[in-house]
């Protein structure tokens, strides 16, 4: 399907930057924010450095398509990932524009899905509530461009006492080179409710440059509970991906985040989960797998905000090829903070000779009586596994690629999602085909 | 020709030799035991048995099934029906003792085992080496006790049927209950013809499966080669007296 080549740039494109009229003026604001902001680099001490040098900002745009009416008409790798499944709500953002919104006629009273832009429509004191409550546009570069030009976007809501057992799901696909996307979520599990939310960010292998620079907000108010499922797997296209994600937990809330980073050229994500209120209790548990000279850089925080809270954090990542993956986690425990407990585990695994992994766990604590604490580990494939496995029978390629899945097998595992668990097993299965050579020869060295 | 033949083995690691021209002989229904003292080279015969690339055989042969196997990869050796329960099993985290054995199973098959199939035979021999239910989903190794580890391997080797087991020090570290366990799944798996050479230090294992043969290895050779009278005369005299016997010899 060809795309409308209208260009939107920023300074033209009146209806894009002034968006939702109650947001007019902050988007102006943020606008200016984004133009006078420089291109950032972060660096790290040591050999760590994530620059976007090699991103060509003035060729992209965010650039417009026309909507479809079935899923049929889906691009294909959206298709692949939603297969049959059933939705309390979809929404598919293809560049700037939701091409297809699915809802639920089973959804109980009081649930939206719909599209951000049309949340500040018809839900404005609802959406005014909770919108840039968690992400500022002045955190930086990209979350003002994010701020300033996100159109489209996905509103995600469950009502107090309210179950919802089907996941609502956003997807974010860009297919086509040239294209800047500014994709927007934002997701509440109102008081004592209960929801799945699901992220995934998807592309074909792309030839040429794209962004992506998102920004996602999740609330789990008071007593609720809440499952937040964030996937990326931009292809093998040069797609540069700079987002903001926050999960923000209210009193006696339990939250389970699960990040998938399966994918990308260059990806500098933060992802902040915030335990706000008395009794919010959260498990953070992620995985990335990262080949060629992919380019990984998360920085996840911990945040405590508040006493009584309680944390659990794990994160194992395996690096292939010449990728480079580096895993930065902070706990951060604010004064007055009594009684919280937290835990973050970061396990990396380095399949190549060639790869960089880092690990870095970290931690801020200005509370007494807490207690927090944290690890890390980076290994390898160890022979003696692989030489236990081939005396089963089984071939070395088969031992290195079930002792990888077995190393994610306890982030996989607890997913409780049968489908996102296959689709993941099943890219990393495919990943590690495609770097058996390699994973093999150097398994041999050790 | 034996089934299992090993001819004037001579092993080294980078280091030293280790083995220093061993032969031995087993054939299927077979049990043979294979005794001395520490560092006398019987688990680096059991390792180099099953394909263990961090020794190289520098001389000798061993035939399996009248094919010579010497440079063969481990999952070919396992595959043409040699299995080896080790006797520090290594730990598989993330992969479970029923998906782990699924697989094991698989890799012996062309087509995939049914799953009720798979199911039955794992009762079977679940219930043969008393394993409660629940240890099937624990992650294969991971935080077992030296009496599971080793219970993991004959449930294995159970699973496989193999036609020749080598069993290293099975015995070390299990308490009495479960070495007369482990051997009574030994002893079942003989009965179906499987033929065996277990390597021990002690004697204790031997009271529970009766070899055939016994065969001394003592320094990289094997020294001394009978009947079962030969672990009553080691327990009655210890190796001591088998090294003063070699002294004399070659004195």
């Amino acid at each position: 399907m060809p795309a409308e080549q209208t260009r939107i740039s920023p300074a033209d494109a009146g209806r894009t930057v002034a968006g939702p009229s109650a947001i007019a003026s902050d988007r102006k604001a943020a606008l200016a924010a984004y133009e006078s902001a420089p291109v950032p680099t972060w660096r790290r001490s040591g050999f760590w450095t994530t620059t976007l040098r090699d991103l060509d900002l003035e060729s992209l745009s965010p650039r417009e398509y026309p909507a479809v009416s079935s899923r049929e008409e889906l691009p294909q790798v959206v298709r692949d990932a939603i297969g049959d499944e059933q939705y309390a709500g979809l929404i598919v953002q293809r560049g700037a524009s939701v091409i297809y919104t699915e809802t639920s006629a089973g959804n109980p009273d009081g649930v939206i899905a719909c599209t951000l832009e049309q949340a500040f429509d018809q839900h404005p004191e609802l959406v005014a509530k909770y919108y840039g409550k968690r992400v500022s546009s002045e955190e930086g570069k990209f979350t003002a461009a994010n701020a300033a030009m996100w159109t489209g976007g996905a509103f995600f809501y469950v009502p107090p006492d309210t179950s919802v057992e089907q996941p609502f799901q956003v997807i974010n696909v860009i297919d086509e080179p040239g294209v800047a996307q500014y994709g927007r979520l934002l997701a509440i599990v109102d008081t004592s409710g209960k929801a799945t939310f699901r992220e995934f960010d998807l592309a074909p292998d792309i030839d040429g440059q794209a962004l992506h620079a998102g920004v996602t907000e999740v609330f789990a108010r008071p007593n609720s509970w809440a499952k937040v499922k964030t996937l990326q797997d931009w292809g093998a296209g040069e797609i540069f991906d700079v987002s903001t994600k926050r999960v923000e937990i209210a009193r006696d809330a339990h939250a389970r985040w699960f990040p998938v980073h399966l994918g990308g050229h260059l990806t500098k994500q933060t992802l902040d989960i915030v335990t706000a209120e008395r009794g919010a209790d959260m498990r953070h548990n992620g995985l990335y797998i990262t080949q060629g000279n992919e380019h990984l850089d998360l920085f996840t925080t911990d945040l405590h905000e508040s006493g009584d809270t309680t944390g659990d954090t794990v994160w194992k990542g395996a690096a292939t090829g010449s990728s480079k993956a580096s895993y930065e986690g902070l706990i951060e425990i604010r004064e007055g903070c009594q009684n919280s407990h937290t835990y973050l585990q970061t396990h990396s695994l380095m399949l190549s000779k060639e790869a960089k992994v880092d690990a870095i766990p970290s931690l801020i604590v200005k509370t007494d009586d807490v207690s927090a604490s944290h690890g890390g580990t980076v290994g390898e494939v160890d022979e003696n596994q692989v030489f236990y496995m081939r005396t089963r029978g089984i071939s070395r390629e088969d031992a290195i690629r079930i002792l990888v899945e077995g190393f994610f097998d306890p982030v996989i595992g607890g997913f409780e999602d049968e489908r996102l668990e296959q689709l993941v097993r099943q890219r990393i299965a495919g990943k590690l085909a495609e770097a058996s050579e390699d994973i093999a020869a150097y398994a041999a060295t050790k | 020709m034996a089934d299992l033949e090993i001819i004037n083995l001579h092993v080294r690691t980078e280091e030293r030799e280790i083995l220093h021209g061993v032969s031995l002989q087993v054939n299927k229904g077979e049990t043979h035991a294979l005794m001395g003292p520490n560092g006398s080279g019987k688990s680096t015969l059991a390792n180099v048995l099953m394909g263990n690339d961090t020794y190289e055989v520098t001389e000798g042969q061993i035939i399996f099934n009248g094919e010579d196997i010497t440079g063969e990869d481990p999952e070919k050796r396992s595959q043409a029906g040699l299995f080896l329960a080790f006797q520090y099993p290594a730990v598989i985290p993330g992969v479970s003792v029923a998906n782990f054995l699924r697989m094991a199973v698989n890799a012996h098959r062309d087509e995939p085992i049914n799953v009720k199939e798979f199911r039955d035979k794992l009762k079977t021999n679940m219930d043969l080496l008393t394993v409660p239910r629940e240890f099937t989903s624990r992650y294969l190794n991971d935080g077992f006790s030296g009496g599971e580890k080793k219970r993991a391997e004959i449930l294995q080797m159970a699973m496989l049927e193999p036609t020749i087991s080598i069993l290293d020090e099975t015995d070390s570290g299990l308490d009495i209950d479960a070495l007369r366990v482990v051997s009574e799944g030994v002893n079942a798996l003989r009965e179906r013809g499987m033929g065996s050479l277990i390597i021990t230090h002690y004697q204790r294992i031997l009271d529970y499966i009766k070899p055939d043969f016994v065969h001394i290895l003592l320094e990289g050779r094997i020294v001394e080669e009978g009947g079962p009278e030969l672990v009553a005369k080691l327990e009655e005299h210890g190796y001591d007296w088998i090294r003063e016997e070699v002294a004399q010899r070659a004195g």
